[in-house]
């Protein structure tokens, strides 16, 4: 039997850390405290600007905190980063790599600057992803490359994986894939933490989440929490006038916009009440979008606001 | 620090040759207009006899230009070697550690468990055999048209002439590196060393004559840069060792900047 989340110590500890960038006078992170057991994975999201990439720079030590500590593994992030690096597993948001290599090559130049040969990995895991090794990297669709990033990731089996942004550009099978590598690594114990814009990705993947905003962690929930207080967004349009003030009334309701017989709201919540309302209107069409991220952030940044 | 070498040497594969054949281009091609020169010297040196002083030190020196060691000198050691080699080095001095970073890729590297310090020793390391190998291709070019042409120069002091314009243009490469190690401009670094290399070049050239200029001279490489001294057989190797010490300085600079900067 697995041994509980709650019970192991914490993998990634990240306590206070700060960074001010050189000739600015805002910090762009805040003040971060997060901490990750062994076994979980924890979605980091944000829009863009907010601080999601400068904290997992310092994670990897790429840039040197200006306050805080953090530690990977017991590991401080500046003095033990060699030891760190050993059980990381890597992916930047926007992986780069070298146009005039073939996937075979990068991925054994990546194995050969490790101790030990991950390259049986590499190509099992390039048969499962469906990724070309043979073809220059320069040639590669965005989705191909990526592929090529995953894998270099993952080649190695690692303990910790540090994953910004890395399902942009797959198509949805291969996301499918993705999907079953972190539970697959879940499974053996590693710990991830991940950023994404996507929420069915983080629903589908994390078991927490942490908001950043202006470089400071404005929320933390499990996914069953962030789960409850998602938003629904619906497009009604009415044969005739939209009911526009019974639908304002209705409890969890947000009109986004109202233009003619159309109506676009956001609903959190039980939608019975919404429902109820539509029966007793002819409508046209109804769409239900899903939900983008973006405009979750922004209903969950107007809420703070307002409050 | 191996694989980042290799991958490197195995990445800079065909611009080497490319400069390798360059290199060996450059070479035979000056050296077998010598006969043609060679019957025409006493004419030819008269000519240049009447020229300013200057100009004279800005292409090589004042010796014969038409005697064997004068045209070797004024045409290979003087202005093809240093141009060719100046050029690669600033190039490889700036873009070994700038472009990974430029590009992204560098943060793929670091991610793997090696030290600052292997990589940055690494990428220095790939830059002076691509150096050290187009310098050998160049000097051999240089052996054997000098023998082509029956120019009657040592061997040994080709060696060790062209030995002396190898660390020159390590020292402009160490330059190129230090700055591009000490923050991502590339620009900057690549420009920088290019005035340093230039200047110095006009600086140093015109030490001999314009006295005010024999002090701001040493602070340039180029000024430690005798070649033909070295083809007279009057060379100083305290020059050679200067120059080496400019490198290892900048190789020493660009190791305590580069542990501990932010990468971004």
């Amino acid at each position: 039997m697995n041994k509980p989340v709650e019970a192991i110590e914490p993998v990634i500890q990240i306590k206070g850390l700060s960074k001010t960038y050189p000739g600015s006078s805002r910090p762009a992170l805040h003040n971060l405290n997060i901490s990750i057991k062994a076994g979980e994975v924890y979605g980091f999201l944000g829009p863009n600007g907010a601080g999601k990439s400068t904290t997992i720079r310092l994670l990897m030590n790429f840039l040197k905190p200006s306050a805080g500590t953090a530690s990977i593994r017991g590991y401080d992030i500046v003095n033990d980063s060699l030891a760190i690096r050993r059980s990381i597993g890597y992916l930047s948001g926007d992986f780069a790599m070298y146009p005039k290599m073939t996937g075979r090559q990068f991925l054994q130049y990546m194995n050969d600057l490790r101790t030990t040969s991950d390259m049986a990995g590499a190509v099992k895991l390039a048969a499962r992803l469906g990724a070309d090794l043979d073809k220059r990297l320069g040639e590669l669709s965005r989705g191909n490359r990526q592929k090529i990033g995953i894998i270099q990731a993952f080649m190695s089996n690692p303990q910790i994986l540090i994953l910004d942004e890395p399902t942009s550009g797959l198509d949805p099978l291969v996301q499918e894939t993705f999907y079953a590598l972190i539970h697959e690594a879940k499974q053996r114990g590693a710990s991830i933490f991940m950023s994404s814009h996507i929420l069915s990705e983080v629903q589908k993947m994390c078991d927490r989440v942490g908001i950043i905003k202006e470089g400071q962690l404005i929320s933390e929930k499990n996914i069953a929490e962030m789960a409850a207080e998602a938003t629904t967004t619906f497009e009604i349009e009415f044969n005739g006038q939209a009911p526009i003030d019974l639908i304002r009334g209705i409890k969890g309701v947000k009109i986004k916009s109202h233009i003619g017989n159309t109506v676009v709201i956001h609903v959190s919540g039980k939608l019975s009440a919404l429902f109820a309302v539509l029966a007793k209107y002819d409508v046209k069409k109804l769409d239900v979008h899903s939900l983008d991220l973006e405009e979750s952030f922004i209903h969950f940044y107007e809420n703070k606001e307002e409050q | 620090m191996k694989p980042i070498t290799k991958w490197g040497l195995w990445q800079s594969r065909w611009s080497t040759a490319w400069w390798s054949l360059s290199i060996v281009a450059f070479v035979i091609l000056i050296m077998v207009f010598y006969p043609t020169f060679k019957n025409q010297a006493a004419d030819l040196e008269k000519t240049f006899s009447s020229m300013p002083e200057a100009t004279l030190q800005l292409l090589g020196g004042s010796a014969g230009f038409f005697s064997p060691i004068g045209y070797l000198n004024s045409q290979v050691f003087y202005l093809t070697l240093p141009m060719l080699l100046g050029i690669l080095a600033i190039s490889l001095g700036s873009k070994l550690i700038a472009r990974e970073e430029q590009d992204g890729t560098i943060e793929t590297l670091l991610a793997r468990p090696i030290t600052r310090s292997r990589l940055l020793t690494g990428k220095a390391l790939t830059g002076i055999i691509i150096l050290l190998v187009v310098t050998l291709v160049g000097l051999a070019a240089t052996i054997i048209s000098v023998k082509l042409v029956s120019l009657d120069v040592s061997s040994v002091d080709i060696l060790v002439a062209t030995l002396s314009c190898f660390l020159l243009a390590l020292s402009f490469g160490a330059i190129a590196f230090m700055l591009s190690s000490l923050g991502r401009a590339r620009a900057l670094s690549l420009g920088v060393t290019s005035a340093i290399a230039i200047g110095g070049y006009i600086i140093s050239s015109l030490a001999d004559t314009v006295k005010w200029l024999e002090t701001p001279g040493k602070l340039f490489p180029f000024y430690y840069y005798r070649p033909e001294a070295i083809l007279n057989g009057t060379y100083h190797w305290l020059d050679m060792i200067i120059l080496a010490a400019i490198t290892i300085v900048c190789g020493v600079v660009s190791w305590l900047a580069f542990r501990k900067r932010d990468i971004y």
